[in-house]
C-alpha cells in the first residue's frame, strides 16, 4: 500500500481523535487506525477526511460526526484490515455528507445517519471485496427525522472463494418527514459457487408524501457484456477482469479526492488478484 | 475472404440456419435482408462465434482458416467485426479504456507493438470524427446512458478504431432517426476500402441508399432463397417478400 501512503502523506493527520472544523478547509485530513473519532463541522464549514484502517482492531471503533447547518463533509473510509466501525452521523439543516467506504479486507462497517434538519443530504457509496474465507458487511441506518431531506446510497459487494458478505440497509422516514427523497441500492456479484452474499434492504415509512426506492441484486458477471468485449478482441479473462474493475470503479470514483481515487483503484485491482 | 458452405446452426435444439452458402470477397458490400425470424441475426452471431449457437453441419473459412474452430476473440483479432443490434452497456468501464485494451490485444495478435498513449489519443480523435461522436462520450462508460443513435454511432466508431477486414453490421439502422442514420451509414461508407468487406443486415432499403450493396441476399427460414444486385432491395421495398417466399414454397 505504498501508493496509499504517498497519497495521504500530505494530508493533515488527526492525532487526538478529535477535530473541530471551523471554516472551509481545502487540504484533506487523515486518521490512521483511530481508536475513536469525534468530528464536528461548524456551520458553513467544509472538510474532506480520510480514515484508514490498516491494523485489525479487536474493539469496535466509534466515530461520531456532527454537521452543523450548511456544513459539508466528504469522507472516505478504507479498510485494509478487518476492523469493526460504528459511525454515528448527525446532520443539521442544509448540511451534506458524502461518504465512500471501501473494504479491501473483510470488515464490519455500520453507518447510522440522522437527518435532523430540513434539506439535509446524505450520499453514501460503498464497496466490499472479499475472498478466501473473509466476511465483510456494510450496515446502513438512515433516518429521515424531518421533512425535505434527501438520502442516496449504493453499496456493491464482490465475493469470491468461500467468502461471505452482508448488506443491511434501513431507511426510516418519520411521520412528519414529508417530501423525503430516499434511494437505496445494493448490487452484488458472486465469483464462485461457494461465495455467498446476503442483502437486506428495508424501508420503514411513516409519512405519506415521499419518494423512496430500493433495490437489491445478487448475481454473476454479465455474460452479454463478456461476449461484447470478446467480440472486440479481449480474452475472456481480460473481459471478466475489466467488467469487475468497472463494477468497482463506479463506487471508487466518488471518493472525492482526485489522486486518492486513482490510488484506491490500484488497491482494488491488487485485491482482485486475490479473489 | 469469407467462404460459408452449407452452414447449419441451432439453438436449444431448434434449427435456425438450414444450409447457408455465402462468398464474400475483398472490396464487396453484401446486404442480407429477409423477414423477421428468418435467421439473419443468428447468421451474424454464428459467424462471430457466439457460443449460444451450435453449428451442426457445414463450414466457414476466413482467409482460408477454419473460422468455426476459432474463439470469439480470435475471430475478432483476425479481423472480423460484429456491429451489435443491441450494443451492451458496461458500467464503470470507460470507452477509452475499453478501446485501448481492444486495439492493443488485436495489435498483439498481429505481432505489432502496443500504441503509445499519444498515438492512441490521436487515433481516438481521428476515428470519432468519422461518426461525429462527441469526445465526451469516449470518456464515459461503454454505452451507459447513450441514446439509441449514440450506441449505433459508437459501434461504427469501434469499427473505425479496429479497422476490421470484414464487418458484419446487424441491423445497425434499427432505432435510428434520419440524421443518425445518415451519419452512421456515411461513416460505414467512409471506412470501406478495396481491401475490406462489409455485410449489412437490414430490414430497410433506406440504409442501402447510402451503403450501396454489390450483392443482396434474401434469407428465409434459415436459407438464402434469392440473390440479386442492388435493384433487388428496391423491388423488395416496393413489393415485400411475398413473391419470393411464394416462389420458394412452390419449389
Amino acid at each position: 500500500m505504498n501508493g496509499l501512503d504517498d497519497s495521504i502523506r500530505s494530508f493533515r493527520r488527526i492525532e487526538e481523535g478529535r477535530l473541530r472544523i471551523e471554516r472551509e478547509e481545502s487540504a484533506p485530513f487523515v486518521a490512521v487506525d483511530p481508536a475513536g473519532l469525534e468530528i464536528e463541522v461548524a456551520a458553513d464549514a467544509a472538510a474532506r477526511l480520510v480514515i484508514v484502517h490498516r491494523e485489525a482492531a479487536d474493539t469496535p471503533v466509534n466515530v461520531r460526526i456532527r454537521l452543523q447547518e450548511k456544513a459539508r463533509l466528504t469522507l472516505t473510509e478504507v479498510f485494509l484490515a478487518p476492523a469493526t466501525v460504528e459511525m454515528n452521523l448527525k446532520q443539521a439543516a442544509h448540511s451534506a455528507s458524502r461518504i465512500t467506504t471501501l473494504q479491501l479486507a473483510g470488515a464490519d462497517a455500520a453507518y447510522r445517519t440522522e437527518l435532523d434538519g430540513g434539506q439535509a443530504e446524505s450520499v453514501l457509496h460503498g464497496l466490499f471485496l472479499v475472498g478466501g474465507n473473509e466476511h465483510g458487511s456494510v450496515r446502513l441506518h438512515t433516518a429521515h427525522n424531518v421533512a425535505d431531506c434527501r438520502s442516496e446510497s449504493l453499496v456493491k459487494g464482490v465475493a469470491g472463494g468461500t467468502a461471505t458478505g452482508r448488506f443491511e440497509g434501513l431507511v426510516y422516514v418519520a411521520p412528519d418527514a414529508q417530501r423525503t427523497d430516499a434511494q437505496q441500492q445494493s448490487r452484488n456479484v458472486l465469483l464462485s459457487d461457494t461465495a455467498r452474499i446476503d442483502t437486506l434492504p428495508q424501508l420503514e415509512i411513516y409519512a405519506d408524501d415521499v419518494k423512496c426506492s430500493h433495490g437489491a441484486t445478487v448475481g454473476r458477471m454479465d455474460d452479454e457484456a463478456i461476449l461484447y468485449m470478446r467480440q472486440r478482441g479481449l480474452s475472456e479473462a481480460a473481459a471478466r477482469r475489466l467488467q469487475l474493475e468497472g463494477f468497482a470503479a463506479d463506487v471508487v470514483r466518488h471518493c472525492g479526492i482526485e489522486p486518492l481515487c486513482e490510488t484506491l483503484m490500484e488497491a482494488v485491482a491488487e485485491k482482485m488478484n486475490e479473489l | 475472404m469469407l467462404s460459408v458452405k452449407n452452414l447449419h446452426a441451432s439453438v436449444d435444439g431448434k434449427e435456425i440456419l438450414r444450409g447457408i452458402d455465402l462468398e464474400v470477397r475483398a472490396g464487396e458490400v453484401h446486404a442480407i435482408m429477409g423477414p423477421n425470424g428468418s435467421g439473419k441475426s443468428t447468421l451474424a452471431s454464428v459467424l462471430a462465434g457466439n457460443e449460444k449457437f451450435t453449428v451442426t453441419e457445414g463450414s466457414a473459412t476466413f482467409f482460408g482458416k477454419d473460422l468455426l474452430s476459432m474463439s470469439i476473440e480470435d475471430r475478432a483479432r483476425a479481423g472480423l467485426f460484429l456491429g451489435f443490434q443491441y450494443p451492451v452497456e458496461i458500467p464503470g468501464v470507460t470507452m477509452a479504456n475499453f478501446m485501448k485494451l481492444a486495439v492493443n490485444e488485436q495489435r498483439k495478435y498481429r505481432g505489432e507493438e502496443p500504441l503509445t498513449a499519444a498515438e492512441f489519443l490521436r487515433l481516438m480523435r481521428e476515428k470519432s470524427a468519422i461518426v461525429e461522436l462527441s469526445s465526451k462520450l469516449t470518456s464515459r462508460a461503454v454505452n451507459e446512458g447513450f441514446s439509441g443513435g449514440e450506441k449505433k454511432k459508437n459501434e461504427i466508431f469501434q469499427m473505425a478504431m479496429l479497422d476490421p477486414k470484414l464487418a458484419i453490421l446487424d441491423e445497425t439502422d434499427s432505432g435510428l432517426d434520419i440524421d443518425a442514420l445518415r451519419i452512421v451509414a456515411t461513416g460505414v461508407t467512409k471506412l470501406h476500402t478495396p481491401e475490406n468487406a462489409t455485410v449489412v443486415i437490414t430490414h430497410y432499403q433506406r440504409l442501402l441508399d447510402y451503403i450501396v450493396p454489390d450483392v443482396v441476399h434474401v434469407l428465409y427460414k434459415g436459407r438464402i432463397i434469392h440473390t440479386g444486385d442492388k435493384t433487388l432491395a428496391l423491388r423488395l421495398e416496393k413489393e415485400g417478400y411475398d413473391w419470393l417466399i411464394n416462389a420458394y414454397e412452390e419449389r
